[in-house]
């Protein structure tokens, strides 16, 4: 075995993601089992490696290092794909499938539509996604990294809707602040510091705030100060910078004037690069040089210590529960040969805790496919699925604008995120898209294609109207809260399964009236900040889509945000949540669930901060079951 | 190159006034600044999505000589001079010769290929330990071809040469001698801060003069590897030149730098030896992954192109020259970086990804009249 730097914190230990096999993992016992290497994964694995515990991951994903050649031949399918969507850069997996945006549409079974991986019945479709390659859903995400807003902690009580939290802001800031070093936070506090967040003294972000595009400025001069009246109170706008998990100026104020130290792409040699943003504009789903957060640097941390190992193409199939105690007694994974075979072989790895972090729909699917709803007091697995709800409204500026500069987003609308209007509609947060028209209309290849089709276009003249048609883009995506609904589900069916035989997740998602007030709001909104900024409303709905929703005689379409949580949520009370305050299972003693969802709630924050943030919390607290559970037994003389 | 301190008398300081130091430095900027355009017509002259292992290894290097470029300027600054990148003469003509030991050994304009890394391994080659006797060596002129019968060329010839660039590591005044090894010639300038610096203090003065805000500081600069030093006195200046000398040929003989960072030789001994170096190698002895390199993925530049060669084509002759153009214009706006504005530095970002695109565009046009042959950015400013 070779010896790891131990000093570069990008340096990923060469053979780490091949070097221990299923059947090796599945002898002896771990002291933590983790399904998925993703970012609640890897931060778990990383703190109980760090505590000194053997750790065991279980990665569905195919099994290569993560080095440069890697990443890159992402990027590479990435620009070849004619589709860009969240996935394009990753390579088909029949025996690990993942949702794609394309597949958007009612399954029936025994049509060629049956083998859509994420299978949806009903008249209304989520185009929502999440990855499952090494690293996760982190291998596409945008890096908006906002924290909640403190009243999203008790909107029930606050505002008679949702669910309360059994935490509240106060409990969790010091973990915001531990994500917000592990995924690199470039935000300014003063500009943070709005709807009651608060810092502590003299706290300052990792880096400073990703500078306002040239685009951001143009809004803000037609939106700042705009005053909106709603639920009897009066709001001022303004645009804001979002804080972001992408690299930026590296504050020299942070931690008491010790500064922070970016880190860029990781590879098993060094590379250096990445330490800063370049202005890349796709994000989203990849970064061209490492510069965003992906799960792969904290995993490359966890896995050069040596007491945390991988298995990786490992497809958590079953977990197994001893019938009388409720205890897990293993996790059954198949582990698969390539991405080209269906053939596999089964094993089954033994820890004396279980955290399964594989996302919301796996975290359920995986527990409903072993039966654990029977042994389930609230019978919530799988309930209480959310999402943001996103509304499009984009419009052609009068002049050049310079979309399609900068990170995909770096600011947008934020007041409107809370207040005493929650009684009666949801809030939302506002993003300035700085790479124009592509999610609503596929700009710029369809503009191309309209002015070589259909304008005749050619030449100087082409490139010219290209041009100055996609630097005018606005589009405004507007990010609304989704509250916990039983009915909005995660479920299983016997007629639906993968290539080895795992059942697939069956959604089902409805769109709330509570939902639609806030759409028909900020649609009417959208509308007054293109009037303000002499832009012409370009928006247009579709009743015909599957992201078609009805409200008060007008036709929306509801994108899904990629945000998806809830299905196994946190509570005081095994009879009306799945896990307690620390994602420990009521049901289970020696299993936790760590992910979003355990969120009872999203309030308008991107939700991985939150998550990571929970994922800190409960390694402590895994941590601690841990020392209890080992601890020599006291025998009695 | 052994460190100086401050407490060493100066014997031979060939620096005595606070201009010839300022001068050494200007000879600083422009060394380290002749290693990019070589640097990067190699580097974008490998084939798109090929070569990865090639690619990373020339971009960082080139991205740390820009780092090198700082720090020399820093230190300019500092003792009060005035960073001049536009001199005429400034970029040199290729070939340009640089000293390795007893040889001088030219430096093409070339695609990648073993040639090229051959001659960046000579750039990059750790300096034989040098006695004070042989950190000198005679200039024999003859054996470059310069003049017949060995002896300096007339002065105004001599002006011209070394402005121009075309020989670096020149003794500057001292026609006769260059260095032995760019490591020397930082030596020397080391020397002289110090000797300079122990003069000034005996006055009660000091010779770091410059305004701080001329500094180029980590806000403003990161870079593949290592971090900005900013210059205010004697420690910081020693440290600043001592990192752009270890940073290529590593550290007292190890292969990393004093800031952990692969020292420029071996990373590029990684595409020779076919694997990369890890923590505790020695050299010559890599035991990290293996990396592999396609000798063939490479769009065939014309070496040392000029504008002259393009003259069969219009089209790429007008893309030659505005590259020509915009690199000058590159230089003016990092030279303003370094006379005052470092903020400039951020927006010479996006001009580094425009420059990049048309040394491609360039590069990947088949010259008429050159079977075989591509054109090339001339760097003829």
């Amino acid at each position: 075995m070779t010896s790891y730097d131990v000093t570069d914190p990008m340096i990923f230990p060469a053979g780490a993601a091949t070097q221990t096999s299923a059947a090796e993992a599945a002898q002896g016992e771990w002291d933590a089992v983790v399904v998925g290497g993703g970012m609640a994964g890897s931060i778990v694995a990383e703190q109980l490696g760090n505590a000194g515990y053997r750790v065991l991951i279980l990665e569905a994903g195919p099994g290569k290092d993560l080095d440069l050649a890697e990443y890159e031949s992402y990027l590479s399918r990435f620009y070849g794909a004619a589709v860009k969507d969240n996935q394009s850069p990753y390579p088909f997996n029949p025996n690990a499938r993942m949702p794609r945006s394309t597949d958007t549409m009612p399954v029936r079974p025994d049509t060629p539509r049956d083998d859509f991986y994420l299978v949806q019945e009903d008249g209304y479709c989520t185009d929502t996604t999440f990855t499952r390659v090494l690293g996760g859903t982190s291998m596409h995400w945008e890096g908006k990294a906002l924290r909640m807003l403190p009243e999203d902690f008790d909107l029930r009580t606050k505002y008679g809707q949702g669910l309360n939290w059994p935490l509240s802001y106060d409990d969790l800031e010091p973990y915001y602040r531990q994500a917000e070093a592990e995924l690199g936070v470039s935000a300014d506090v003063e500009e943070q510091a709005y709807l009651g967040m608060h810092f502590p003294e003299g706290y300052v972000f990792p880096m400073r705030r990703m500078p306002p595009s040239y685009l951001d400025r143009t809004v803000a001069r037609g939106v700042d100060g705009m005053r909106v009246t709603l639920a009897d109170d009066d709001y001022t706008l303004r645009v804001r910078t979002f804080p972001q998990a992408r690299n930026g100026v590296p504050n020299p104020a942070y931690d008491g004037g010790k500064g922070f130290v970016p880190v860029g792409a990781v590879s098993t040699s060094q590379v250096e690069e990445g330490e800063r943003c370049q202005g890349n504009t796709n994000c989203v789903p990849i970064c061209p040089v490492q510069a965003k957060y992906h799960a792969g640097k904290t995993l490359t941390k966890a896995l050069r210590r040596g007491n945390v190992k991988i298995v990786t193409q490992a497809v958590a199939s079953k977990v197994e529960i001893d019938e009388r105690d409720g205890r897990v007694t293993g996790i059954t994974v198949k582990n698969y040969r390539s991405l080209d075979s269906d053939s596999y072989e089964t094993y089954t790895v033994k820890g004396t805790v279980y955290v399964l972090c594989a996302h919301a729909i796996e975290n359920a699917r995986l527990m409903l496919a072993s039966d654990m709803q029977r042994m389930s007091r609230s019978k919530l697995i799988g309930c209480n699925l959310m999402d943001h709800a996103y509304l499009l409204s984009w419009g052609l500026l009068p002049k050049p604008a310079g979309t399609m500069r900068g990170t995909s987003c770096t600011s947008g609308i934020t007041d409107l995120r809370g207040g005493r209007f929650r009684g009666t509609q949801a809030g939302f947060g506002v993003d300035i898209h700085n790479d124009g028209w592509g999610w609503a209309t596929g700009s710029p290849y369809t503009d191309l294609v309209e002015l070589v089709d259909q304008q005749g276009l050619r030449g100087t003249e082409l490139r010219r109207t290209l041009g100055n048609r996609i630097s005018r883009q606005l589009l405004l995506a507007f990010m609304i809260d989704l509250l916990p609904e039983r009915s909005n589900k995660v479920t299983v069916d016997d007629r639906y399964r993968d290539a080895l035989g795992n059942l697939k997740p069956v959604v089902s998602l409805k769109i709330p009236p509570y939902t639609m007030r806030g759409a028909a709001f900020a649609r009417k909104l959208a509308a007054d900040i293109f009037d303000r900024l002499g832009a012409e409303d370009k928006t247009v709905y579709h009743r015909d889509r599957p992201s078609a929703v009805e409200h008060d005689g007008h036709w929306y379409n509801i994108v899904g945000g990629n945000h998806l949580a809830g299905t196994h949520i946190m509570g005081s009370d095994p009879a009306t949540s799945v896990v307690d305050h620390t994602q420990h299972s009521w049901d289970h003693d020696n299993l936790y669930l760590v992910g979003p969802g355990s969120l009872p709630s999203i309030g308008t924050s991107n939700i991985s901060l939150t998550m990571a943030a929970l994922a800190f919390r409960s390694a402590g607290h895994i941590a601690r079951h841990l020392r209890a559970a080992k601890a020599p037994v006291t025998v009695r003389g | 190159m052994s460190a100086s301190s401050a407490s060493e008398a100066a014997p031979d300081c060939r620096i005595q006034t606070i201009e010839e130091l300022h001068e050494y430095l200007y000879k600083g900027l422009q060394l380290e600044h002749a290693t990019l355009p070589p640097y990067l017509t190699a580097l974008y002259s490998l084939h798109p999505g090929k070569n990865a292992d090639a690619w990373h290894v020339i971009r960082v290097v080139a991205v740390e000589e820009m780092l090198h470029l700082t720090l020399v300027a820093n230190v300019l600054n500092a003792v009060g001079g005035t960073p001049d990148l536009t001199r005429p003469g400034f970029v040199p003509t290729y070939p340009t010769r640089l000293p390795c030991g007893p040889d001088y050994f030219e430096v093409h304009l070339r695609p990648f290929s073993r040639e090229a890394l051959d001659t960046f391994l000579k750039i990059e080659k750790p300096a034989e330990a040098a006695g004070e006797a042989d950190r000198f060596v005679p200039m024999d002129w003859a054996a470059l071809g310069l003049t017949s019968d060995g002896a300096a060329p007339p002065p105004q010839e001599l002006a011209e040469l070394e402005a121009s660039g075309a020989i670096l590591g020149l003794v500057p005044g001292e026609p006769t001698q260059r260095f032995a090894s760019i490591g020397e010639f930082y030596e020397e300038i080391i020397r002289g801060i110090n000797h300079l610096e122990d003069q000034a203090r005996k006055a009660g003065k000091t010779i770091f003069t410059g305004d701080p805000a001329r500094q180029v500081t980590p806000e403003y600069f990161y870079s593949g590897g290592g971090d900005v030093i900013k210059v205010t006195g004697r420690d910081t200046a020693v440290a600043a030149l001592t990192l752009v000398a270890e940073q290529g040929e590593g550290l007292y003989g190890g292969i990393y730098d004093s800031q952990d960072e692969l020292a420029h030789y071996y990373r590029f001994e990684q595409l020779e030896l076919g694997r990369y170096y890890q923590k505790g190698d020695d050299p010559g002895a890599p035991s990290g992954p293996e990396l592999s390199v396609d000798w063939d993925a490479a769009y065939p530049v014309k070496p040392d192109i000029k504008l002259a060669d393009l003259t069969r084509d219009p089209e790429v002759l007008a893309a030659a020259r505005e590259f020509n153009e915009s690199y000058a214009t590159f230089l003016t706006g990092i030279n303003l970086a370094y006379n005052g504005q470092p903020d400039l530095l951020l927006k010479a970002v996006w001009e580094m990804f425009r420059m990049r695109d048309r040394m491609n565009l360039l590069i990947r046009n088949p010259l008429t009249g050159h079977p075989g042959a591509n054109a090339g950015p001339t760097f003829e400013i």
